[in-house]
């Protein structure tokens, strides 16, 4: 017993160099973001002095306001809320209802077109903004919702029918065996039987495609050219081009759109870290 | 059991809407651009086929292209030399805190990862600045002005920054999943090794390190193939420029699709752009189930 006590006393002895030095590239590799922060803070020409990082005072939150106005925070923050709820509803239930079929349901060309999905996790997403964005323009589909949310869900999806045909492997059979016997149907099967179960690879799908879709920016700013339509992550790029001179309310832009993914890590960093993990090894 | 499990009807319901937007926006475009990648179409007028010539253009006499495979293997390099190993690292020491401490460090270096890139871009940009970037500012302030640069525009620096900043920003990406090998290693090896007297160098060496194998196979493929994939990093620090320097594949099909509108030509690239990245990607996971049956 008291040699337990003394070996975790000596670990935490031992640590503390440890501490000390993951505390330093810690902070060196977040750097670039907390000077963001600082001068996002400070008037525009504080930039332009010889300090590294100053104390502004005050603090100009004036900058943050007309960020928020100038860089049409609110509009474009509930466009991409629409585009990625339904982008994401869509990966997931279509992965889960896909990958379901894909693996224990017994039909011809179940094995082919699975490998098709599949073959999408190769395919660049770069490689189809010129052809969709010819496509997009013919159909009358660029400058709408769909625009986005079409190809959102087709990138979306292999990755997420990937990991759910894997988490489905695992789960054993009789649950649902059993459910068919008491006369279930396939919808009702699906529904209050396999969603449940596939539970924790919904989360998983989830987080992969939130982090992909919420910040995506070449897509958004090729398939869309109405500003009322447009995405939080254009709001930066936007304002760099209008406001290029207002470097602090610039600043005060990019922190508004790094804004929420960073709450959204904060109070789910744990979910979002087993997802990513999970769905990185899978890929 | 069996009538459940093959309705027709049903199948056709869960299988065709995901597939059909599958199909409509990854397999049709591809399809499309094989065509107009043989073509001289301009996005006006009549389409003239002029079959092979785009793609033997590109192959033979596009040294653009050629630069852009070249910027891709070597950041493809650099990334495994560099953050690589730092990743692996600093996964085995935030492995080895513990407590409160250990989470608390992982989810400090993962977040670049959950900032959008036009955010960490632009933010790169700006810290490089030759004006007011924090960079300059620092040299100067310990006594190395004479190394100031404007980074991302110098032709001897753009790369190498730009690598930089990419690297920067994949770092908690590759972290993170040493990080979880590590933690899924078995614990009565380690113990085992301890009891049997293996000093801490020993134990990442003859142990850690052999065990994480798959995940350190995995991770470099991953980075690999990713390497070729970049784009949105360049198009918004250094869009290829100086003078194409710092140019990769997909932002050169960019601007040549939408600045200098050639059509025919951007999906030629486009074309062979897709053919690279499946060849890199089977090449390797073949090899790597042969590396693994062996191993």
């Amino acid at each position: 017993m008291i040699g337990v006590v003394k070996m975790t006393q000596e670990k935490k002895k031992r640590s503390i160099p440890l501490t000390v030095l993951l505390t330093l590239v810690a902070l060196g590799q977040l750097v670039p973001l907390v000077w963001l922060f600082d001068f996002s803070l400070a008037k525009s020409g504080d930039l332009f002095g010889s300090n590294m990082f100053i104390l502004p005072d005050p603090p100009q939150w004036g900058n943050y306001a007309k960020a928020w106005i100038n860089g049409k925070i609110p509009q474009y923050f509930v466009n991409s809320i629409i585009v990625n709820a339904v982008s994401i509803g869509l990966v997931a239930v279509f992965s889960v209802t896909m990958a379901y079929a894909f693996t224990r349901m017994k039909w011809k060309l179940s094995k082919p077109l699975l490998a098709l999905v599949t073959i999408g996790i190769m395919v660049p997403i770069h490689a189809t903004l010129l052809p969709n964005f010819l496509i997009f323009t013919r159909l009358k589909i660029a400058d709408t919702y769909l625009g986005l949310i079409l190809p959102y869900v087709a990138f979306g999806l292999p990755m997420g029918t990937f990991i759910m045909t894997g988490f489905m492997e695992g789960v054993p059979h009789s649950v649902e065996e059993s459910a068919i016997l008491d006369g279930c149907n396939t919808r009702q099967l699906i529904f209050r039987i396999i969603f449940p179960l596939v539970r924790p690879a919904i989360v998983t799908v989830i987080i992969m495609t939130y982090i992909s879709t919420w910040n995506e920016f070449i897509m958004a700013a090729t398939f869309v050219a109405d500003d009322s339509l447009r995405t939080l992550p254009y709001a930066v790029y936007n304002f760099a081009g209008e406001y290029s001179a207002d470097y602090a309310v610039q600043f005060a832009v990019m922190m508004l759109v790094a804004l929420p993914s960073l709450l959204i890590y904060a109070f789910l960093s744990d979910r979002i870290t087993a997802g990513v993990t999970e769905g990185a090894l899978k890929g | 059991m069996h009538r459940v499990l093959s309705n027709k009807r049903a199948i056709f319901w869960m299988v065709f809407p995901g597939f059909a937007v599958f199909c409509f926006a990854v397999f049709i475009p591809l399809f499309y651009s094989v065509f107009l990648g043989m073509t001289d179409w301009r996005g006006y007028g009549e389409i003239h086929m002029v079959w092979a010539q785009n793609f033997s253009k590109i192959l033979f006499h596009d040294p653009v292209f050629w630069i852009s495979l070249k910027n891709a293997l070597l950041l493809a390099v650099l990334t495994m030399l560099i953050q690589h190993p730092v990743a692996l690292l600093f996964a085995y020491l935030i492995a080895k805190v513990g407590g409160k401490r250990e989470k608390l460090f992982r989810t400090l270096f993962f977040v670049p990862c959950v900032i959008s890139t036009v955010v960490t871009s632009r933010m790169w940009v700006a810290f490089l600045s030759p004006t007011y970037g924090l960079v300059n500012h620092f040299l100067k302030a310990v006594g190395l002005g004479f190394l100031q640069t404007d980074w991302l525009s110098n032709q001897r620096t753009a790369i190498y920054a730009l690598i930089f900043v990419i690297m920067w920003q994949g770092f908690g990406w590759a972290m993170l999943i040493y990080y979880s090998g590590i933690k899924g290693l078995p614990k009565d090896i380690m113990e085992a090794a301890k009891v049997d007297g293996a000093n801490r160098f020993n134990l990442l060496w003859h142990i850690t390190l052999p065990l994480l194998r798959p995940v350190i196979v995995v991770n470099l493929t991953v980075a690999l193939i990713s390497s070729f994939k970049q784009m949105e990093t360049i198009f918004l620090t250094t869009n290829g420029g100086p003078g194409n320097t710092t140019q990769f594949i997909a932002n050169y099909l960019y601007t040549e699709a939408f600045s200098a509108q050639k059509y025919g030509y951007a999906n030629a690239i486009s074309v062979l752009f897709v053919v690279i990245c499946i060849l890199a990607t089977v090449i390797l996971n073949h090899s790597l189930k042969r590396d693994a049956i062996e191993s």
